[in-house]
């Protein structure tokens, strides 16, 4: 049992974790990660890949919404940048994948800016319907670019080779977006421990008293809205390559409030609570298909005729679940857990 | 010359609808300060309600109308009771996303209970067209406007002159002070959550009835979005007067441009509107300024 927590220098306040069994078990789930796809069954690897690549987007808007706490209901419209910045790059102007990727995370972080700048001005709701505003307008602007963006019909995406691995597979696919999932989690773990997080934070908290202290409220929250649109322009990417195609429908605008739902159902604020909330909204409905095959005969039948009806209204129910019963989150029960079990038979 | 003037009458009839919600945003926005994400879904879902009551009854128009507003009313209040008055006194952001999920619960749940196809919703002399000034409008068009009209007098009418209406603007423009003063901040939400909806209903009803019904009429809801913000989400009145605004600007984009840009000319204009006078064109000049 461990009777307390004592820091001895500033170094260990801003350390990820101080404990060793935290470090073991981040390895643990790591390795268990790298070998999973020689163990799963194709349809739980694509699962597992689904999870992966949506974790990154999750992460990207828990920076702006859960750290710097700017509503965005535009997220979607991010996605479609990255995707569409990174098939055009290819098919149209013939870039090798590694620089499409790149440039999948460029371009919605110029737009990124270009929308934060309202930010500056409006708050709360404002902000939140200037977003949704955006999302509508690269959605119409994209059917409304003709030949260049594919209109209605998208853009076909070949699976391509990237810094020497070949991604056609679902295996190497697999590796590939845990490669790049680990980079967004240590990007966010690390953004959120530098000068630049505690800003974002202080920004969330008060933001005039932010501004007292003198934090730039113009370079962060900026910086904010482009760290999380490259982030989110990333796996609008992964996520079309995953598909194969990029369309306007292949992004719907239930993904804004999919990744809503991701940070709060995990615990707004905190990145352990995007991987959570990221592993239960994906595999809810799954679950929930499950059990409702289990159960069988007229439930089953509905699930398959209102399969994605019956997936939005469970979106719609964790939220208004967990905003009213436990706003912390899965994080916030986790935590409790935790607590419970370090502790025990101690309360504290 | 003519064309003009077919797609601003039209333009005005869709527009009413809009003003219609968008007066509903500012009635929640006014009486709690928070915006509900879900008011178009909120019309769709008495849309719905309301064409299986008259289908199944064969009820006339006006009693088809009244059904629509007495129906909203009543999810309003239930949504109000079950699922905001709990969420009294938490933080905007967690109030507002409680709306957003609220929305998606309703829209898809009408999309399971009723399906995906579109009806028809065939209601005695609705389709009558009527010749004025030398151009057709058909008679629900005509109507929702004058419903417009109503609703705007009737309100003005209640903010200004009504005990209540007088306890709603308290509520909104000092929370704490009002309670004090012995206004019941829960009733004044109740009410408003009801009014709201009621005029949503009508919306949701009447877009049903010219346009058809189908699990679209939620879009309702963001078209009337603009109207608000460029009204003032503070301002009933001025959203009204907005959904015009908005309504006409979206059929003259609609009728002259690429038809891509009619479903964004709304949110195009209070991006612009927004970074001059983020307070809207009538709201009060109140909103912080970073």
């Amino acid at each position: 049992m461990r009777s307390g927590y004592f820091k001895q220098g500033y170094g260990e306040l801003v350390g990820l974790t101080d404990s060793p069994a935290v470090k073991g078990w981040t390895a643990a789930l790591l390795a268990a990660l790298v070998v999973a796809p020689l163990v799963l069954s194709s349809y739980l690897l694509s699962h597992v890949t689904i999870i992966l690549f949506t974790l990154v987007g999750a992460l990207g808007l828990m920076v702006l919404t859960g750290f710097t706490g700017l509503i965005s209901l535009g997220h979607v419209g991010f996605l479609m940048l990255g995707g569409y910045a990174y098939a055009i790059g290819v098919t149209r102007f013939g870039l090798p994948p590694e620089l499409a990727l790149l440039m999948s995370a460029v371009v919605p972080a110029l737009f990124g800016l270009v929308v934060g700048i309202p930010s500056l001005r409006l708050h709360g709701l404002y902000l939140a319907i200037t977003t949704l505003a955006f999302a509508h307008i690269v959605s119409a602007g994209i059917l409304g670019g003709g030949q260049f963006t594919g209109a209605g019909s998208g853009i076909m995406v070949e699976r391509p080779v990237m810094f020497g691995m070949d991604l056609s597979s679902d295996r190497a696919f697999y590796w590939f977006c845990l490669a790049m999932c680990v980079l967004a989690v240590l990007v966010a773990l690390n953004l959120r421990r530098t000068y630049i997080g505690r800003a974002l934070i202080a920004i969330r908290d008060n933001d005039i008293a932010a501004r007292t202290m003198g934090i730039s409220l113009v370079r962060y929250k900026l910086l904010a809205f482009l760290v999380s649109a490259a982030l989110t322009g990333v796996a609008g990417a992964l996520m079309g390559i995953y598909m194969s195609i990029v369309s306007v429908e292949g992004y719907p605008f239930l993904l804004s409030i999919e990744a809503l739902a991701i940070i709060i159902v995990g615990g707004i604020g905190s990145v352990l609570g995007a991987v959570f909330g990221t592993v239960f909204i994906v595999t809810m409905p799954e679950l929930f298909a499950t059990l409702m095959s289990m159960v069988g005969g007229r439930w089953a039948d509905t699930l398959t005729t209102a399969a994605h009806e019956v997936k939005t209204i469970l979106y719609g129910v964790a939220i208004i679940a967990f905003l009213r019963f436990d706003p912390r989150g899965l994080r916030g029960i986790w935590h409790d857990v935790r607590h419970a079990w370090v502790f025990w038979p101690l309360r504290y | 010359m003519s064309y003009f003037i077919e797609l601003v009458a039209s333009g005005l009839a869709i527009g009413a609808i809009y003003g219609l919600v968008a007066m509903s945003f500012a009635v929640i926005y006014k009486a709690t300060g928070i915006v509900n994400f879900a008011q178009g879904e909120m019309g769709m879902l008495t849309a719905y309600t309301s064409w299986t009551i008259a289908t199944t009854l064969g009820t006339d128009a006006v009693t088809t109308v009244l059904v629509a507003v007495v129906a909203g009313a009543i999810l309003g209040l239930v949504c109000e009771r079950l699922i905001m008055r709990p969420m009294l006194g938490e933080p905007v952001l967690s109030v507002v996303l409680v709306t957003v999920g609220l929305a998606v619960v309703l829209r898809s749940l009408v999309t399971m209970i009723w399906g995906a196809a579109p009806h028809k919703f065939a209601i005695g002399g609705a389709d009558t067209i009527l010749q004025i000034g030398g151009i057709g409008v058909r008679a629900s068009q005509l109507t929702v406007i004058a419903v417009l009209l109503l609703a705007i007098a009737g309100f003005w009418f209640f903010l200004q002159h009504s005990r209540f209406g007088v306890a709603m603007r308290a509520v909104a423009a000092d929370e704490k002070t009002a309670r004090l003063m012995g206004i019941s901040t829960a009733r004044v939400q109740a009410v408003a959550w009801a009014a709201a909806s009621g005029l949503a209903g009508l919306a949701g009803a009447f877009f049903a009835v010219i346009y058809g019904l189908a699990p679209t009429i939620f879009e309702i809801g963001l078209k009337a979005f603009p109207a608000t913000v460029l009204g003032g989400f503070d301002s009933v009145l001025g959203s009204a007067a907005s959904g015009l605004i908005i309504g006409v600007l979206e059929n003259l984009v609609g009728g002259y441009l690429p038809s891509t840009l009619k479903e964004i000319a709304g949110f195009v204009l209070i991006l612009v509107v927004l970074m001059v006078r983020p307070f809207g064109l009538f709201g009060e000049k109140r909103i912080e300024r970073v």
